[in-house]
């Protein structure tokens, strides 16, 4: 115990000598959770709408009033024919547009059930999905208050309170902020970067400047020699995984809802795996450049696979498969979990299991290609 | 033409072609990341895990769900009866939702009356959280028996009729991946004549710095152009995004794009002092804000306004909107001057700096 000992206050010293390190452990995550979690965002808002009114009454006038106060609208003006306004679709211009037609007031009040209608540019199809959604229920809202005060009368609307009304209630997230689904998501992705970035740089480099060798003629073994690199790493990962938590917590005001304990322990294993992964790349790479890259690489993988842009379930099902053997799919999960919907551990012991097991492999792994290095 | 560009384009295009692994990695590469990424990245939702607690167990309730069980959207369990908990049954994750139709659904359906249903959602991903609410209220919307509205709204979506993930996401993964190759491509093409030593017995032959920089630039061109095209035929057949522009106004801007991608390499390689700072730096000077300020998923629009900003000087951005105006929308010159030419400005600009770094170097 005592050889690990000394190796692990020697990682130390050197971490603390390196100012890099130290900025990348504590100012990394808050700028990247500050600028990445108020870039990434599905929410829709500000959509530019132009409006082509042909009917200039009261009630097309408090359409485009009712549309012009929500802020998921910019209102760009009016446009005078269809064609203008297709052509500031076209143009990029507008993202929607909205048709009064002409006598739409007289064709209510005759009954005779006028249409609105909305363009709306499809690129996006997601955010064009949610748009049309906004607007399709203010439009029902407008009606049931017309309908109410009736000031509009409508022969043919008579039985109108024979209707179903859904009463939505929504958990965890009332107001759909998606900086709570994104930014739990980020410290792990954040985690895994750093602490695999750093394990895997920092063994290369022993190797470039040949100390890995004068290391190697010490009477450490190679188990050893791994567990002494994999304990510095771990208190590492985890005084920056606490700093993450901390900086949600101050920028963006995200708390956690569930166990603090059982995430810590998560941590733990999940830790296993980023740690096992940088040892792993180092010992099938020679230089600090070609570490970077494999490293790069791999986690550009593991993001693109994790669930973290995009659901899982969303994906084709061979592509589904591949996200099993991903570390941070499972990780991000719990940090979902547990940050949002304190969810016990009795509904996520499969995701610790998971973990577990990959990083117990990607450990083995490591330590035998290390190993095969020593021979 | 004996003249010292075109020797050293030359140069250039041999070292290109004798350099056999690394030629197969520019051109395979791409055509990688282009199935990878297009794969896995998809917002078009199916299958919704939905529970619907049916207390009444009338033929009314079960016409509401069977409008909800006709879309591909939602798989439906139903249980009859309704649910306990529903909160652990988000925190298990057996539903994403759940319907509660009351046990006097029926009855005031056949008193004329208002009948509400709940829906409960886990919006612990919020995009989901509102498709799904979007969703419900339009099915239980159709269910609804002879009411007359006022008038109705008659929705045309352009472009993208079926509002499917794959047209926006094909023509943004060509401006991420074109971006990222072409800038690697150069990042690494002063600094490791410097590295190598090779730069002093160019410095002492008589080309001139300017042509030195665009003779190296040059015949990149050519490479990441023919890259471009492979994804875009590739991106175009595989995910079925048929262009409705030109497509030779598509190529012409990518020859654009690709420039701007290899001046901005240039830049980076006459600063760098080794070739690994300059592969780094070219990686994160591309990737991170090409992917997350470009608008390349998440809408710029939604951003704060000093995001917004920033999201101005990141030459994906006006690529983004001119290829998938080409391609999606059908747009011409007419529509997209703007982009374009704010585009061929920062082409002129990097080239322009990168000649001048390149002198400051020298002396």
């Amino acid at each position: 115990m005592g050889k690990i000992r000394s190796l692990v206050i020697k990682e130390f010293r050197q971490i603390r000598r390196t100012r890099a390190y130290l900025a990348l452990i504590f100012v990394a995550p808050f700028m990247q959770l500050l600028i990445m979690g108020s870039a990434i965002t599905n929410e829709v808002k500000h959509i530019p709408l132009v409006v082509v009114d042909q009917d200039m009454t009261p009630s097309s006038r408090e359409i485009v009033r009712s549309l012009r106060a929500v802020d998921l609208f910019d209102f760009r003006g009016f446009a005078d024919s269809s064609r203008h306004a297709v052509r500031a679709l076209d143009d990029g211009r507008a993202k929607a547009v909205l048709v009064i037609p002409r006598d739409f007031e007289e064709d209510i009040k005759r009954g005779t059930n006028p249409s609105l209608q909305v363009l709306i540019d499809g690129v996006d199809g997601n955010s064009a999905g949610i748009t049309l959604g906004h607007i399709t229920s203010m439009v029902l809202r407008i009606q049931q208050q017309w309908a109410a005060s009736r000031r509009i009368r409508n022969p043919s609307a008579a039985g109108r309170s024979d209707m179903v009304e859904v009463i939505p209630r929504l958990y965890y997230n009332p107001e759909l902020d998606s900086k709570l689904n994104f930014v739990p998501g980020l410290i792990g992705l954040l985690l895994l970067m750093i602490t695999t970035m750093l394990t895997a740089i920092n063994i290369v480099r022993e190797k470039e400047l040949g100390t890995l060798e004068q290391l190697m003629v010490t009477p450490l073994g190679g188990i050893q020699l791994i567990i002494g690199k994999i304990i510095p790493f771990t208190i590492l990962g985890i005084v920056q995984f606490t700093v993450g938590i901390i900086a949600a917590r101050l920028v963006f005001g995200i708390p956690i809802n569930g166990s603090i304990p059982l995430l810590y322990g998560m941590v733990l294993l999940f830790l296993m795996s980023t740690l096992g992964l940088g040892i792993f790349v180092s010992t099938i790479t020679n230089t600090q450049q070609q570490a970077m890259f494999v490293a790069w690489f791999t986690m550009i993988f593991a993001l693109l696979l994790s669930g973290f842009f995009v659901p899982i379930k969303n994906m084709p099902r061979l592509v589904q498969y591949l996200t099993y053997i991903n570390p941070l799919r499972y990780f991000i999960n719990v940090l979902r979990e547990i940050y949002l919907k304190a969810t016990p551990f009795r509904y996520l012991w499969q995701e610790a299991t998971a973990m577990g097991i990959l990083g117990f492999l990607l450990i083995v792994a490591a330590s035998l290609g290390f190993h095969k290095r020593l021979n | 033409m004996k003249s010292p560009l075109f020797s050293l384009f030359r140069k250039e295009v041999i070292h290109i072609l004798r350099d056999r692994q690394s030629l197969f990695m520019v051109l395979t590469m791409p055509v990688l990341m282009l199935l990878l990424y297009g794969y896995a990245i998809t917002l078009d939702m199916k299958q919704i895990d939905m529970i619907v607690a049916d207390q009444s167990d009338s033929p009314q309730s079960r016409e509401l769900i069977r409008h909800l069980t006709a879309t591909d959207f939602f798989s439906v369990r139903v249980a009859t009866g309704g649910v306990d908990n529903i909160n652990s049954l988000f925190q298990s994750r057996e539903a994403q939702c759940v319907l509660v139709v009351p046990a006097d659904f029926a009855e005031t359906r056949n008193a004329g009356q208002v009948s509400r249903v709940q829906l409960a959602v886990d919006a612990s991903d919020p995009n989901a959280a509102k498709f799904i609410e979007n969703y419900v209220t339009q099915a239980v919307g159709e269910s609804r028996i002879g009411s007359a509205s006022l008038f109705s709204l008659e929705p045309r979506v352009l472009y993208n009729p079926d509002m499917r993930s794959a047209p926006f996401f094909v023509p943004g993964l060509i401006a991420l991946i074109l971006l990222l190759i072409s800038t690697l491509l150069t990042s690494i093409a002063i600094v490791r004549e410097k590295e190598t030593g090779t730069m002093e017995q160019l410095l002492v032959s008589p080309v001139k710095p300017p042509q030195i920089i665009i003779g190296k630039v040059l015949p990149y061109t050519v490479l990441g152009f023919l890259d471009g095209l492979i994804i875009l035929v590739v991106g175009s057949l595989l995910f079925q995004v048929p262009i409705q522009g030109s497509l030779l106004l598509v190529m012409l801007m990518m020859l654009v794009y690709v420039v701007t991608g290899l001046s901005l390499g240039m830049l980076v390689s006459t600063m760098a002092k080794t070739q690994s700072v300059a592969m780094l730096v070219a990686i994160t000077l591309t990737v991170l804000p090409s992917m997350l300020m470009s608008g390349f998923i998440f809408p710029i629009t939604s951003m704060p306004k000093v995001l917004q900003w920033f999201s101005r000087i990141v030459p994906a951005t006006y690529f983004l909107e001119i290829i998938r105006g080409i391609v999606l929308k059908g747009n011409d010159l007419s529509n997209l001057y703007r982009p374009a030419g704010i585009l061929l400005g920062i082409d002129v600009l990097l080239l322009v700096l990168s000649i001048r770094t390149f002198r400051i170097r020298l002396e």
